[in-house]
């Protein structure tokens, strides 16, 4: 009886000595019952059938067929299948349809929801509680986060958040509608008279804001009422003129692309998935500099903790990553992307859209998140949209 | 059955309950909330608390009297082309259609079946600036080199009238199918001439289909903002892309509640000025 | 007699420009009106036309080439079958629902005389008197404060509402022309009260229950802003072409809403050659 019973406790211990042995094994496999990577059935059973996930338009790869490699990739992993739905198309708006359920403590019937973090909806999310914690646990792939991306203002230890992407706010230009000038600062393209009326600015404030604080010498990451007064006041000179033909979302690609204007604020990937297509595109960060932002995937309430944070962890590889950067044309938050995407497409790598030098990394700030829930602001900006 | 035969009042009752009580619950009860939460206050992040806030009428007429203005005036004109260009078109069908009334009065109504953001994404195809009718209208000089048609008020107003149009030619069409033609016969066994029959005879008996018409077109249009924001700049807003806005983006009910209200009120005033001139027989048919 | 019909004067021939000028006046109004249903078309056209274009890149709106691929694969789009469905189910049951109720309301409006038919008037009328935009807000406060989710059943609710005013106008206009003295002859015949309804009423009423239930399904497919602030997460046809708008509307949009616009066309056009053949029947004449 003894014997067996030392034996049994060897055998355990070898057990469990070769198990702590290889603590990155483990560490892949996620979840505590020490199931391994790879094996469907043990770790299924904590995951929903169907990955519910909201996004933008055009933020994730697709291929001729319009179906994500990306996803694709996932589901044969996982045995997850995605229901992938691009409804996200301003984040005020988005906020506005979820927080009806959310305020009411029942869920979306989302598992994953992005939002951008120069808007002041990430910070909404967690100080309301309407997110859930993330499960770490599952999450190994956290630790290829570059450094810039750990420990964002709005949710300081990543419990709730990982980060989408990144894109640079910059100025696009149609040069035949245009008559060939290629608009460089915020001073063409608020004042030109030649480009009255064929101008689109973003809705979003820190967007629209952030590059012409810049020009005016003052600084986006520290607003004060007097640097918001004369950003705001030069707008509004814009839109009294008639310079202004309107505010955007994403919407001013199609505009851009038939003529309809000549020249947008516009966000970096966009232009570069649309560039290859038409030949009369160009963009350029505007000379003084604009703002850099980062979308950002939630758990809201109610969704599948575990589920969402599988995926984040399966997309927090330099591989996944690179297919997503790659095929948006915006920049991934994660280490070791620029080698996977040389694999994926040499030319990709060289587009500093999406692998921005130094250069253009000093000229982008983030915009000041305080600024983003001034009541008074949020009042001005409503009235400048003319709503 | 016998019941109904001995208690005759009980058998409107029981018809009318049902439909009755969802337009109620439905229709008068969430108009009351509404009414409650214009009176309110607050913000979104802190919540908002009755308070008898009648300041939030104040504001909204004040703050956006300039919207308020301009969706009327739109209104106002988009309806007077709808009857202008409908006009014609329906005293035709109605006195020379013959046989294929019916089938043309569809045609009419037909735009109807395609989704109403569609017809409207449509005409900004249409109207795109390096589209084929801007380029025709740059050509003979009506438009400057630089012009355009969309982002205008004239694409605006333009899309209201477009999208409208079906319920001020219905209308119209009812009042003036029922005119006896030996009506106008007579007026011209009279000596009238043809002007002069349509001006005494068609015109005032089409009168009803007029304001029928004139109430469906208006009505809804002041309240529209889909034309303006697709077809429009900001300043072309009209009060509905405020009360949308205020309502899914800035989420500030007590102002969104307090301008739907006076939206409804400057109808209702509109309406009553309309009656008076009209009469008021014609109104509720 | 013939010396009478000699005496008078010949008429003068009228001039070439006299008779064009005549030809136009008699037919301006016809021209007028061609001109005027192409107009009413064009946007319709457009869009029918766009469902066959192969647009190079993700935006449809200058011409690249034909193909009926947009049609036969109509649901690669993601979302566009989810959101078409929901949009047919609301139709259907929400029009079934409003057209029962609004036929009964419209029933106790023209054949019953009560105090409250004023008043009661005026609550059918006053949703169409109201603009959507405030509709539809009210609606969604209502659910808010009543912690009620919005959803498929909030659409639902919402639709019924603002159909019923619809359905009752357009049935009560039709029963208004109604012969009683045939349901008279069929309780004279011993028919009671159910039977009568049910063999004589009923199907004498029946185009105007389809012609509403035809406007309500329209109404219905077609509604977006009360729906936009009252669906919740839940994707109808046009709030699914809102959001597709907002960057590029893909040709299965132009496909799904050909395919409406064409079916409900038919449904329409069918219903009025049956009409036209039932009255002609009625009246007795070929």
């Amino acid at each position: 009886m003894t014997d067996l019973t030392r034996l049994e406790l060897l055998r355990r211990a070898a057990l469990g000595g070769a198990a702590l042995s290889i603590p990155g094994f483990l560490a892949a496999c996620g979840g505590d019952d020490g199931e391994t990577a790879g094996t469907t059935t043990g770790e299924s059973a904590a995951l929903a059938s169907t990955l519910r996930f909201s996004n933008w338009q055009l933020y994730i790869d697709r291929d001729a067929k319009k179906k994500s490699p990306s996803l694709e990739q996932f589901t044969a992993k996982s045995g997850v299948k995605v229901n992938y739905v691009e409804d996200v198309n301003d984040n005020a708006t988005y906020f506005g349809k979820i927080q009806g359920p959310l305020s009411q403590g029942r869920g979306i019937d989302r598992d994953i929801i992005v939002m951008t973090d120069n808007s002041r909806f990430p910070g909404l999310l967690v100080s309301k509680k309407w997110v859930e914690p993330l499960d770490k646990e599952r999450m190994p792939n956290i630790s290829n986060l570059i450094d810039a991306q750990m420990s964002p203002p709005f949710d300081p230890d990543r419990t709730y958040s990982v980060p989408w992407l990144s894109g640079i706010t910059g100025l696009a230009t149609n040069v035949k509608a245009s008559g060939g000038r290629i608009v460089t600062t915020m001073q063409q393209l608020l004042e030109d008279p030649k480009l009255k009326g064929k101008v689109t600015l973003l809705t979003e404030v820190a967007d629209t804001m952030s590059p012409i604080m810049l020009e005016n010498g003052d600084d986006p990451s520290k607003v004060t009422d007097e640097s918001w007064n004369k950003a705001y006041d030069r707008i509004q000179k814009a839109v009294d003129a008639g310079q202004i033909r309107r505010f955007t979302g994403n919407d001013y690609v199609a505009d851009l692309e038939r003529g309809n204007i000549a020249a947008a604020l516009s966000w970096s990937g966009d232009v570069a998935t649309g560039l290859a297509a038409n030949k009369a595109l160009r963009w350029n960060l505007p000379e003084q500099g604009s703002d850099i932002w980062t979308d950002n995937m939630f758990i809201p309430l109610d969704g599948s903790v575990p589920t969402a944070s599988e995926y984040m962890n399966f997309y927090l590889d330099p591989k996944v990553a690179a297919m997503v950067a790659v095929g948006t044309g915006y920049i991934s938050p994660v280490k070791g992307v620029k080698d996977e995407a040389v694999k994926l497409d040499p030319e990709s790598a060289n587009n500093p859209l999406i692998f921005p030098d130094d250069e253009i990394l000093s000229n982008v700030v983030q915009f000041d998140s305080a600024a983003l829930n001034n009541q008074t602001y949020i009042e001005q900006w409503q009235q400048l949209l003319g709503a | 059955m016998t019941l109904i035969h001995r208690h005759r009042w009980l058998a409107p009752l029981f018809l009318l309950a049902p439909g009755l009580a969802w337009l109620a619950i439905f229709f008068l009860v969430p108009l009351g909330f509404l009414a409650y939460q214009s009176l309110q206050s607050g913000t979104f992040e802190q919540g908002y608390t009755f308070t008898w806030q009648f300041s939030n009428y104040k504001d909204a007429i004040t703050g956006y009297d300039e919207q308020l203005v301009r969706s009327f005036v739109y209104a106002g004109i988009a309806t007077v082309a709808t009857l202008l260009i409908s006009y014609p078109l329906v005293y035709w069908i109605a006195f020379h259609g013959g046989r294929w009334k019916n089938m043309l009065l569809l045609l009419i109504v037909a735009p109807f079946f395609v989704t109403y953001l569609i017809r409207t994404l449509a005409w900004q195809n249409i109207l795109a600036d390096q589209g084929p009718v801007v380029g025709f209208l740059r050509d003979i000089h009506v438009l400057s080199a630089d012009g355009r048609l969309l982002a205008t008020t004239f694409a605006v107003v333009s899309g209201i009238t477009y999208n409208f149009l079906p319920f001020m030619a219905l209308p119209l069409y009812v009042s003036l199918e029922q005119i006896d033609a030996r009506l106008l016969e007579a007026a011209q066994d009279l000596y009238a001439s043809k002007t002069k029959a349509f001006l005494r005879v068609t015109l005032p008996l089409s009168a009803p289909g007029i304001v029928a018409g004139t109430l469906l077109t208006f009505i809804p249009a002041a309240g529209d903002f889909i034309n303006a924001q697709l077809l429009g700049t900001p300043k072309q807003y009209m009060i509905g892309n405020v009360i949308q806005s205020k309502f899914l983006e800035l989420i500030d009910y007590p102002a969104a509640a307090a301008l739907s209200f006076v939206l409804m009120a400057l109808i209702m005033v509109a309406l009553l000025v309309y009656a008076r001139v009209v009469g008021t027989e014609k109104l509720t048919g | 007699m013939t010396t009478a019909a000699e005496a008078l004067p010949a008429r003068p021939r009228p001039s070439i420009a006299a008779r064009v000028w005549a030809f136009v006046r008699r037919h301006a109004l016809a021209a007028y009106s061609v001109l005027a249903l192409t107009y009413l078309m064009l946007p319709i056209a457009v869009v029918i036309l766009f469902s066959f274009n192969d647009p190079s890149t993700q935006f449809n709106y200058t011409w690249q080439a034909f193909t009926f691929d947009n049609w036969v694969n109509w649901d690669s789009v993601p979302g566009i079958r989810d959101a078409v469905i929901l949009s047919l189910e609301i139709a259907l049951i929400s029009t079934v629902a409003a057209t029962v109720l609004g036929t009964l309301v419209a029933l106790a409006l023209v054949r019953h005389r009560f105090r409250a038919r004023g008043p009661t008037n005026l609550l059918v009328f006053l949703p169409m008197a109201t603009p959507e935009i405030v509709l539809g807000a009210s609606l969604l406060t209502l659910f808010l404060q009543m912690r009620f989710a919005t959803g498929f059943t909030t659409i639902f609710i919402a639709h019924v509402m603002f159909i019923i005013s619809y359905v009752v106008v357009t049935v009560k206009a039709r029963l208004v022309g109604f012969d009683r003295h045939l349901e008279e002859a069929a309780m004279d015949l011993g028919a009671n009260e159910w039977t009568t309804f049910r063999k004589v009423t009923l199907p004498l009423i029946a185009p105007a229950i389809l012609s509403a239930a035809l406007l309500g399904f329209a109404i219905s497919i077609d509604d977006f802003v009360i729906t936009y602030f009252n669906a919740g997460s839940e994707t109808t046809f046009p709030l699914f072409v809102w959001g597709a708008a907002r960057v590029a509307v893909p040709p299965q949009v132009n496909v799904v809403a050909s395919a409406i616009f064409v079916v409900a066309l038919a449904a329409m056009a069918a219903n009025i050659l049956y009409q036209t053949r039932r009255s002609r029947q009625a009246k007795g004449t070929t």
